[in-house]
């Protein structure tokens, strides 16, 4: 874990100067393994402990005492974890399960992204044609590459632009309908290049129907989506 | 004076639902701002642990009584507001009368003055 490996160096440095963003920083670490707090939790807690500490330094407190009392405030993680849950056990669930499909959609899509610009590339620069199999390995390999590249922590820093998608139910909606239009298309022109008995010619109906006719996973995964989005971004409440 | 002792976990949990929903009915608000309402309405009596407000909040949003919205604040930064909802506002009304049946008996019992309802 990250903030596990932090946590010396950051001791050493306390001696002299204490960071408080490097403070918070870990203080997220541990908040985010704790398995029971869905990802809004958490950043609820943290707004709270941030507003905590401000309120401390506020009194006159330096960053370090301001820090160590709010963290102090909102409770162990641990502790949290337990009680949160009992209060929404499934919630923890919606979210997991969430993250799943949106693996499966993301894992489709890339790797038929992946399987076509291989084939196209190494038909174009050696006019050699790969067995399938042999190509099916190598967008594997690119799909774990990519795969470890997210773990990074790339993705996590781009959260506030890929929030956006996810918003509303509305816009999550259209931009997966939007990428599997798209992911069609593709497929439909390429199959058409290689069309002999000219069934694709009739373009874009037979875009539809293919479309359609691989619809049979994406429209499952497209509802569970939509209907798991996490809540926390509700429509606006109506004031009462 | 004479020391005031803290309220007991019961009494905590069971007057946490009728303190939060009034707070709510006089405008939106957030844990943080919440936790300090309760302390200083309080006195420092009633001490909510901040971690712990959250459930409970997160419960009422559930039962349909509050409802929630990320915002951003004057700070810039981003908070979870709650607003009562209509059902919270007739939860809230019923909460009162029990409270207030409560509280009168013990009055008459301890020779106080009671409240209107």
């Amino acid at each position: 874990m990250a903030g596990r490996s932090q946590l010396p160096v950051q001791i050493m440095e306390n001696q002299t100067r204490f960071d408080l963003n490097a403070a918070v920083e870990n203080w997220r670490n541990e908040l985010a393994a704790q398995p029971n707090l869905a990802s809004d939790d958490r950043r609820e807690l943290e707004t709270h402990l941030r507003d905590a500490i401000a309120g401390f330094q506020q009194r006159g407190l330096n960053d370090e005492e301001s820090f160590w009392l709010a963290r102090r405030r909102v409770g162990q993680p641990q502790q949290l974890g337990e009680e949160f849950v009992k209060a929404n056990p499934t919630a923890v669930w919606r979210e997991r399960v969430f993250w799943m499909a949106a693996g499966t959609l993301g894992f489709g899509f890339l790797y038929f992204i992946l399987a076509y610009t291989n084939e196209t590339l190494l038909y174009f620069f050696s006019g050699y044609r790969l067995y399938e199999t042999t190509l099916l390995w190598i967008s594997m390999a690119q799909i774990l590459a990519v795969a470890a590249f997210l773990a990074t922590g790339w993705f996590a820093r781009q959260s506030p632009t890929l929030r956006w998608f996810f918003q509303t139910r509305l816009r999550l909606m259209v931009m997966l309908v939007l990428v599997a239009a798209f992911q069609s298309v593709i497929q439909t022109e390429v199959a058409a290049l290689g069309d002999i008995d000219g069934i694709y010619s009739n373009w874009p109906f037979s875009a539809w129907t293919n479309f359609l006719s691989n619809a049979h996973w994406f429209f499952p995964l497209l509802v569970l989506l939509v209907w798991l989005m996490p809540a926390q971004n509700q429509k606006t409440p109506k004031r009462a | 004076m004479y020391k005031t002792a803290m309220l007991t976990k019961d009494l905590v949990a069971a007057s946490s639902k009728p303190l939060l929903l009034s707070i709510l009915a006089g405008g939106e608000s957030y844990g943080y701002e919440i936790i300090q309402k309760v302390r200083e309405l309080s006195g420092g009596q009633i001490e909510w642990s901040d971690g712990m407000l959250y459930p409970v909040l997160h419960r009422l949003e559930r039962d349909g009584l509050i409802e929630s919205e990320w915002k951003e604040a004057d700070t810039g930064r981003e908070r979870k507001y709650y607003f009562i909802s209509s059902d919270g506002r007739r939860a809230l009304k019923t909460e009162r009368r029990q409270w207030l049946a409560v509280h009168n008996s013990l009055c008459k019992l301890w020779k106080i003055k009671p409240v209107s309802i």
